[in-house]
């Protein structure tokens, strides 16, 4: 099958695509943790930048790219500054095997309504009014003690020149009502799989570039020559390998039902119905059937484990290690590391929803292999995915983190024993036509 | 085209990092060269039609054995042991006689390999034929590699136990 | 397609890298290391072969290799400790009683 060029650049709008929203996942999910953890412990979280604390995430950045960058005497040069490198790779590159919407054909043309246009001008301008209106309401314009002028006039000015833009556009498209064809070029006709690599091997790719993430701490605690920053680094390490392993265990038995380690076969496999007692439909999700339900308790629980989240954190072990493996790292090097523990959240949220909750398929609606349909089976991915991630800062903020030891016993004695069983309990409703 | 840019750069960053493995006096820099050469080897699997193996090599060799070595020389405090010189007349003749062998191999190779050129067809390989091979006809070494294995766990883990053997505190 | 030669070329330059890591260093871990690269090189003419015979027996044997190799590692590096511990260097050098 020959690659020409249309190919390349349909691909690397794809890895736009992918890698734009990966790098919003940062501040939104930051913004998303501060707001969560003080809503869950009643208080009211950063609402100072911005309406409802939104610019918030930007003024870290801000503050992240001005502070001193420092490296510890003593400390091993190159693996210091190249550690939150390693960290950073394999929860940029592992979205590439994940499908997050439905192929669909493009068209050859695409025929432009003027009236559509003016609809979704006067929708989008109404709602702009509306949070502008909502966001004078709640904001406080005037001055007051501890909040500088110069912090709520950036906020509104900088969402005032985004909603003008928006505005601007939507001007542009009224402007242009006539009605006319284009023809898309070269492109046309072509069905464009909105995964990145659709790889035979596309779990393995996962469990090879989940595993390589162990050496971004190893290295961490270790060139930073401070013994809790060692201590953070290897305990952290030693428990995720050994949560590897209930993982892949557990991705099996949904790769069983599927037969076959392509991701987008993973999907295409949910998107029928289960017809309970001849009346009941349910969507053929694989957490939909019980054999699954072990698994999926054990392959989240592991997911906790390999990104390092609580009650799994022994690597940064706020109360315990000072900050464990990245104690000695400031400025761009600690950012980047809290840039690698959010993506790979991002990640393991958009694996568990492509092997359990049936990826992008939208549950009763039969998607069309069109634009429309793959705009909602996108959306439906990004909700799974977005539900999963409130769930991520849930628990960090409700469950307190277990004892060192428990934890690696519960890897090897509970999980591991549990994930083999359920392998043997798909296999078994496999052969009797259960799934 | 892009296959044989992509060959020569794997193969030069393979041969470049086990170079800084045998040649770096820490061992930590060492192991970790090691996984970038690992790396470039599981890119070259690729190139040879085994995808499976290549993921494999990724998470069994630089995932695993590697992340194992890392910690034994990091709870050891391996990196500052010093190593004395050995004596010139051994070093010379390791050098020498690695690099005599080495060199060659090389020119015998590319001398006398009959298979000069690759396959005419592509070599398609899947989990599912790997898969039903080793169930089928490889059933028995398979079996025998898991009690290996169970083995291996047993040993390490009595080897390194306090109970057995003795200990520095004699 | 790349040519067979090609990968066993780059399999005997690793392997020679490999020998030269046995025969020169003095650091057990580095020891053990070198030997770990043989074994990579060797998979890769494995690999190199069966990709020209289009037989599958190379696959599998390389996987055995890799399995049996994690094993050994495991093991070899139970026994560094030991020898760690009791000497409290890892030179192989002092590694020269038959029983201590």
């Amino acid at each position: 099958m020959a690659i020409d060029a249309t190919d390349i650049a349909l691909s690397l709008l794809k890895i736009a695509i992918v890698l734009g929203v990966m790098l919003q996942v940062t501040p939104i999910m930051a913004w998303v943790e501060r707001r969560g953890s003080a809503l869950i412990q009643d208080r009211p979280g950063p609402n100072r930048v911005g309406p409802f604390g939104l610019i918030q995430s930007f003024a870290d950045a801000l503050k992240f790219i001005f502070k001193e960058d420092i490296i510890p005497a003593g400390a091993h040069k190159w693996l210091y500054t190249l550690a939150p490198a390693m960290g950073l790779i394999p929860a940029l590159t592992t979205i590439a095997v994940v499908p997050w919407g439905r192929p669909f054909r493009i068209p050859e043309t695409i025929e432009y309504n003027g009236l559509v246009a003016t609809v979704g001008w006067a929708t989008a301008g109404f709602l702009l009014l509306l949070a502008f209106v909502v966001g004078a309401a709640t904001g406080r314009l005037s001055h007051k003690p501890g909040v500088s002028r110069l912090n709520i006039v950036i906020g509104w000015l900088v969402t005032g020149s985004l909603a003008g833009l928006a505005f601007a556009i939507g001007g542009i498209l009224i402007y242009l009502r006539s009605r006319y064809i284009v023809e898309v070029p070269a492109a046309g006709g072509r069905l464009f799989e909105p995964i990145v690599a659709d790889v035979d091997i596309g779990i393995l790719l996962i469990f090879a570039l989940a595993s390589l993430g162990v050496y971004g701490i190893v290295s961490a605690g270790w060139a930073s020559n401070n013994k809790y920053s060692l201590f953070g680094g290897i305990r952290a390490s030693a428990q995720m390998i050994s949560y590897e392993l209930s993982l892949t265990l557990a991705a099996i038995s949904a790769l069983l039902v599927a037969g076959s380690l392509r991701l987008s076969d993973v999907v295409w496999g949910q998107t029928g119905y289960f017809v309970l007692f001849d009346t009941i439909k349910l969507p053929a999700w694989n957490i939909v059937s019980p054999a699954m339900w072990i698994s999926f308790i054990v392959f989240s629980v592991s997911a906790f484990a390999e990104t390092n989240r609580l009650p799994f954190d022994f690597a940064e072990a706020e109360a315990e290690l000072v900050a464990g493996y990245h104690t000695e790292y400031s400025s761009m090097k600690f950012a980047l590391f809290f840039m690698a523990e959010y993506m790979s959240m991002f990640t393991m949220s958009c694996v568990v929803t492509t092997l359990f909750l049936g990826g992008w398929d939208v549950p009763y609606y039969n998607e069309p292999p069109t634009f429309i349909g793959f705009f909602f089976s996108a959306l439906a991915f990004l909700a799974k995915a977005g539900f999963l991630m409130f769930v991520f800062v849930w628990v960090r903020w409700t469950i307190p983190r277990l004892k060192y030891d428990i934890l690696m016993r519960v890897g090897w004695k509970v999980f591991l024993p549990l994930a083999l069983v359920n392998i043997v309990l798909v296999a078994l409703f496999i052969a009797k036509g259960w799934i | 085209m892009i296959e044989f840019a992509v060959f020569f750069f794997f193969a030069a960053v393979a041969v470049i990092f086990a170079l800084v493995v045998v040649l770096h006096r820490n061992p930590v820099v060492g192991a970790l060269s090691l996984v970038a050469s690992f790396f470039a080897l599981a890119v070259m699997y690729v190139l040879l039609d085994a995808p499976f193996l290549a993921a494999l090599q990724v998470i069994v060799y630089a995932g695993a054995i590697m992340v194992l070595f890392l910690f034994v020389i990091m709870l050891l405090n391996l990196q500052y042991q010093r190593e004395e010189p050995t004596r010139p007349i051994q070093q010379f003749l390791g050098y020498f006689g690695s690099a005599a062998f080495g060199v060659s191999l090389v020119y015998y190779i590319s001398k006398y390999a009959v298979i000069a050129s690759g396959p005419k067809t592509r070599f398609v390989t899947s989990a599912k034929t790997i898969g039903i091979r080793l169930f089928e006809a490889y059933i028995l070494p398979f079996e025998m590699v898991s009690i290996l294995l169970l083995a291996a766990i047993v040993g390490a883990l009595v080897l390194t136990s306090k109970a057995a053997g003795k200990q520095v505190t004699e | 397609m790349i040519p067979t030669a090609w990968f066993l070329i780059l399999s005997a330059m690793l392997f020679a890298i490999g020998v030269c890591g046995v025969l020169t260093r003095k650091n057990g871990i580095t020891i053990f290391m070198s030997i770990e690269l043989m074994v990579n090189a060797v998979n890769l003419t494995f690999l190199a072969y069966a990709r020209e015979f289009h037989q599958l027996h190379g696959l599998i044997f390389v996987l055995f290799i890799m399995a049996i190799a994690a094993a050994e590692a495991a093991v070899g590096l139970a026994i560094f400790i030991n020898l760690f511990h009791h000497r409290e260097t890892i030179d192989v050098d002092e590694a020269n009683l038959m029983h201590w």
